[in-house]
């Protein structure tokens, strides 16, 4: 079971996530300038920036794989990390994959169980190559939760996929994290799949968290994008980015516009 | 409204589409405000074909053969007609004929055998030798810094020039023989797997670090997979490599294999002897070359199209 072991030097407030000061330059570029956050255990935040914003580094920090960033973060043992691309090896078969470097004797079982939870059960033991991409991101996320983490760190995990296969995914994310119930950090560059799935959306601007916007109170789910206060946020933040909103949805203002979410499809059905 | 119409309203709608595409673009989109664009020409695409109608007057496995059949037609036809002396090209049939004999006198036999362990000794031998190395090298910064630079300069001393140096240490028996297609062998393997191994996918590490594998398991799940691709072409390039080196390895002093057999022929001047023997270089040559091949498929079975 996922121990929440960061409580340990904060006894009094658990968390999932408690960074502070954080801050990572590459050369004389400073792309963090000391960011302060915390994350409690089973908030969903996303982190919105521009490309070059520094949101992806401030993960990888979060992941363990960046370890020359300054600051302190507490993260917990049990991480799993989504990235752009599924990487999955593509000389282990899908269950392999989704099971790597978990101990346990039971592992395969669990492992079962996750492609299962992510519609892939008849897939185990096929070759990564031959799935589509919507499928092979869902192996992925297969690998991430059979972990049981407290903290899912998700850098651009939707980017690379078809619009259709987009919204699947999220509202296969959102029913997962429904279930299982992680932290996570969503980073994106896609305005309206930060206010679709988080519960706190946060913008990071020049390094610094510039904009930390709590909706789960005052937006509950499911959220309509023909609900006024759906527009009202996007206006918010894509203000914040430095974007206009006209209203009008072109390809220029929101570079990987999804469709309405209210649209009825089944996650079950194969992307393929 | 959905995303889709809207952002086909922004653009300026195609005057000509597919039947398709019409379709999904929602024909009752109505386009009015689309500025008047004069129609282009249009031109016919060629639709309803099937590359299996084009006809085949022979199966495909069979047209390959073609070119190398009619070689063997004219060559024979030459030597018939009397264009080919029998001193410089004997005939395709002679040569059949000449082999069947040097099967039956028992002169191929023994020959073919001994040319054949010497390459299994080599590749045997070098395969390990440059595996190992190959791996020191390219896991560790230690082996990196003493084998790697050390490798890639000897890889441009050419193998057969080491020949009378060998010979100087190791005399002319076997050993040389095989020390040489040992020397050979290596180089490739060596190269290719190291090379395998520095270009393994960054992002895989990565994934192996966010997974928390082990530095072994590391090892064994990600870089030995990872770097196998490269290592085996490495052994099909020595396999022939080692065949290269055979013959001229055959020719120092040797008392039995295939480059004895074309020394002594040389020397009579029995040029369909010469013919036999190399010939049967370039079977063993494919037959070994099928074994790796069947070996790639059957270890890289992942790769989509095997």
């Amino acid at each position: 079971m996922a121990t929440r072991s960061v409580s340990d030097p904060f006894p009094a407030e658990a968390l999932a996530v408690r960074a502070r000061g954080v801050t990572r330059t590459f050369g004389d570029r400073t792309v963090l300038r000391g960011i302060d956050l915390d994350i409690r255990p089973g908030e969903f935040v996303a982190l919105l920036g521009r490309s070059g914003s520094g949101k992806s580094t401030f993960l990888r920090a979060l992941a363990a794989l960046d370890t020359e960033v300054t600051g302190e973060i507490f993260v917990p043992e049990q991480r799993a990390v989504g990235f752009q691309d599924p990487r999955l090896l593509p000389w282990a078969r899908v269950l392999d994959n989704v099971v790597l470097g978990l101990p346990g004797s039971d592992s395969s079982a669990r492992g079962l169980q996750a492609l299962a939870e992510v519609g892939l059960a008849d897939h185990a033991r096929d070759w990564p190559k031959t799935l589509s991409g919507g499928e092979a991101q869902r192996a992925a996320l297969a690998r991430a939760l059979v972990r049981e983490p407290a903290l899912l760190l998700l850098d651009e995990p939707f980017g690379a996929l078809d619009a259709l296969t987009r919204i699947r995914m999220h509202r296969l994310v959102a029913e997962l994290c429904a279930r299982h119930h992680p932290a996570v950090l969503l980073v994106t560059h896609d305005v309206d799949e930060a206010v679709v799935l988080a519960d706190r959306v946060l913008v990071l601007t020049d390094g610094v968290i510039s904009l930390d916007r709590p909706i789960a109170s005052t937006f509950p789910r499911p959220r309509l994008r023909s609900d006024p206060r759906f527009a009202e946020l996007r206006s918010e933040l894509l203000a914040e980015l430095g974007v206009e909103d006209d209203g009008s949805l072109t390809a220029d203002s929101v570079p990987d516009s999804v469709p309405e979410p209210e649209l009825v499809l089944d996650p079950q059905e194969s992307s393929s | 409204m959905t995303a889709v119409d809207r952002y086909v309203g922004t653009k300026p709608a195609p005057v000509v589409s597919s039947p398709g595409a019409t379709e999904t673009a929602s024909p009752a989109v109505p386009t009015p405000s689309a500025p008047s664009v004069a129609p282009p020409a249009l031109v016919k695409l060629p639709t309803g074909q099937h590359d299996q109608a084009r006809r085949r007057w022979v199966p495909r496995g069979a047209e390959r053969f073609l070119g190398v059949v009619l070689l063997f037609v004219v060559w024979e036809l030459a030597a018939q007609v009397g264009w080919l002396s029998p001193q410089t090209l004997a005939a395709p049939s002679k040569v059949v004929d000449v082999g069947w004999h040097m099967i039956e006198d028992g002169k191929l036999g023994p020959a073919l055998w001994a040319s054949f362990t010497r390459v299994l000794w080599g590749l045997g031998i070098g395969i390990p030798i440059a595996t190992a190395l190959a791996l020191a090298a390219g896991l560790t910064r230690v082996g990196d810094d003493l084998i790697d630079r050390n490798v890639q300069m000897l890889r441009f001393v050419p193998v057969i020039g080491l020949q009378s140096v060998l010979i100087l240490w190791l005399g002319i028996g076997e050993t040389v023989k095989i020390t040489l297609i040992v020397i050979g062998v290596a180089f490739p393997v060596y190269v290719n797997t190291y090379t395998a191994i520095r270009q393994i996918n960054p992002g895989h590490l990565e994934l192996a670090r966010v997974v928390g594998l082990g530095k072994f398991a590391q090892i064994r799940k990600v870089i030995l997979p990872g770097a196998m691709p490269g290592f085996l072409v490495g052994v099909r390039l020595a396999t022939a490599i080692a065949w290269l080196i055979l013959v001229f390895a055959e020719q120092i002093n040797a008392t039995n294999g295939l480059g004895y057999l074309i020394i002594q022929a040389q020397t009579f001047f029995l040029s369909d002897v010469i013919i036999v023997c190399l010939l049967v270089y370039a079977v063993l040559g494919l037959l070994t070359d099928t074994f790796v091949r069947a070996l790639e498929k059957r270890v890289l079975r992942w790769q989509p199209g095997r």
